[in-house]
């Protein structure tokens, strides 16, 4: 399984590579560096028929770059990064849903998810007040990956810092994962998901 | 042992839907009582809801035998009979389970006494329909 995952990583980032360099080189206008600092976060939440829950991994603990590139006559610009969080990072204030959903998301087997960014509709305006942007993005849980598109609101924190805020609501299902039921399924998760990503980062040039 | 079987198995079906039933009702209009069984003692993943679900017929065809051994031991009517019958149960079976379990385990005195009631609920329908159609 771990090297079908290497594989797939190694294909896809070909593949990335092959889309960005395919186009002729003077298309290339521009390439920004965005780094994505250690306070970023994610967070889902999710509901049962009985309550609800949400779970957050506080802290992100790698610097990792996105690399967003700009092409001559063409409004979407290409992102180049990925993001891996430890699904046993997450936390849900309460032991017993915080063991169900790594347990769900089988930590064990697939020890970190992975957002793999791949597009925003248009360059932002970076300024204090939020702009909604809509971007690709491929998120891969427990070793299956979608594609999704994700809305953003990206605003200037400070000189050369970026808020950036991704939500998208996504289903258990759609990884092939089942959600946790008790008593018979009487009492069960449902399938779907909200996601929140808020991404802290340091832009470059 | 053909009256045991026959017995236990009406007695089976209308405790699934009367158990399961009220279940069903009790986690949709008073959801507060169950956010306690997110607890590690009930299982999650669903590989033994087929053992869940056949708890109706295990506990119907037990009292079936029970109350064909000693039906002549419950005096009066049908209802006083199924009645005494549900509370000899409990008593007997129910009440030293649910003390072990709530000394043992890390459960809340509400999970116990909702158990108890469950249990003695059953076993009250159960009596009470053995005693009209084995009397």
């Amino acid at each position: 399984m771990k090297s079908r995952y290497i594989f797939f990583s190694l294909l896809l980032n070909f593949l990335l590579r092959l889309t960005i360099y395919s186009q002729p080189y003077e298309k290339v206008t521009e390439i920004r560096k965005w780094l994505v600092t250690e306070n970023s976060n994610l967070r889902v939440n999710g509901s049962t028929n009985i309550n609800t829950f949400s779970c957050q991994i506080p802290a992100y603990n790698n610097i990792d770059t996105l690399l967003i590139y700009r092409f001559k006559n063409s409004n979407t610009l290409v992102l180049k990064g990925c993001i891996s969080l430890s699904v046993q990072s997450f936390d849900c204030k309460n032991l017993i849903m915080t063991h169900d959903l790594r347990k769900t998301l089988k930590a064990e087997q697939y020890p970190q998810l992975h957002i793999y960014f791949l597009s925003l509709d248009k360059l932002p305006d970076l300024n204090s007040h939020p702009e909604s942007i809509l971007g690709l993005v491929d998120i891969e849980i427990a070793g299956v990956k979608r594609r999704f598109e994700v809305k953003y609101l990206i605003r200037e924190d400070s000189p050369k810092s970026v808020d950036l805020l991704g939500s998208r609501d996504i289903n258990f299902s759609d990884f092939h994962l089942i959600p946790p039921r008790k008593l018979g399924g009487m009492i069960k998760t449902n399938d779907k998901l909200s996601v929140d990503f808020h991404l802290r980062i340091i832009t470059t040039n | 042992m053909k009256k045991i079987i026959v017995s236990g198995l009406i007695v089976g079906c209308i405790l699934f839907i009367v158990s399961y039933g009220g279940l069903f009702l009790a986690i949709r209009f008073i959801p507060s009582l169950f956010i306690e069984y997110n607890n590690p003692l009930f299982k999650s993943d669903g590989s033994r809801d087929v053992l869940f679900y056949l708890h109706a017929f295990i506990i119907s065809f037990a009292l079936s035998w029970f109350w064909d051994r000693f039906k002549g031991m419950f005096k009066g009517p049908f209802l006083i009979r199924g009645l005494e019958f549900g509370l000899v149960y409990s008593l007997i079976a129910l009440l030293p389970v649910m003390w072990i379990s709530f000394s043992s385990l890390d459960i809340t005195v509400m999970m116990v006494v909702s158990w108890f009631v469950y249990g003695l609920l059953q076993a009250i329908v159960a009596g009470t329909i053995f005693a009209k159609i084995n009397p």
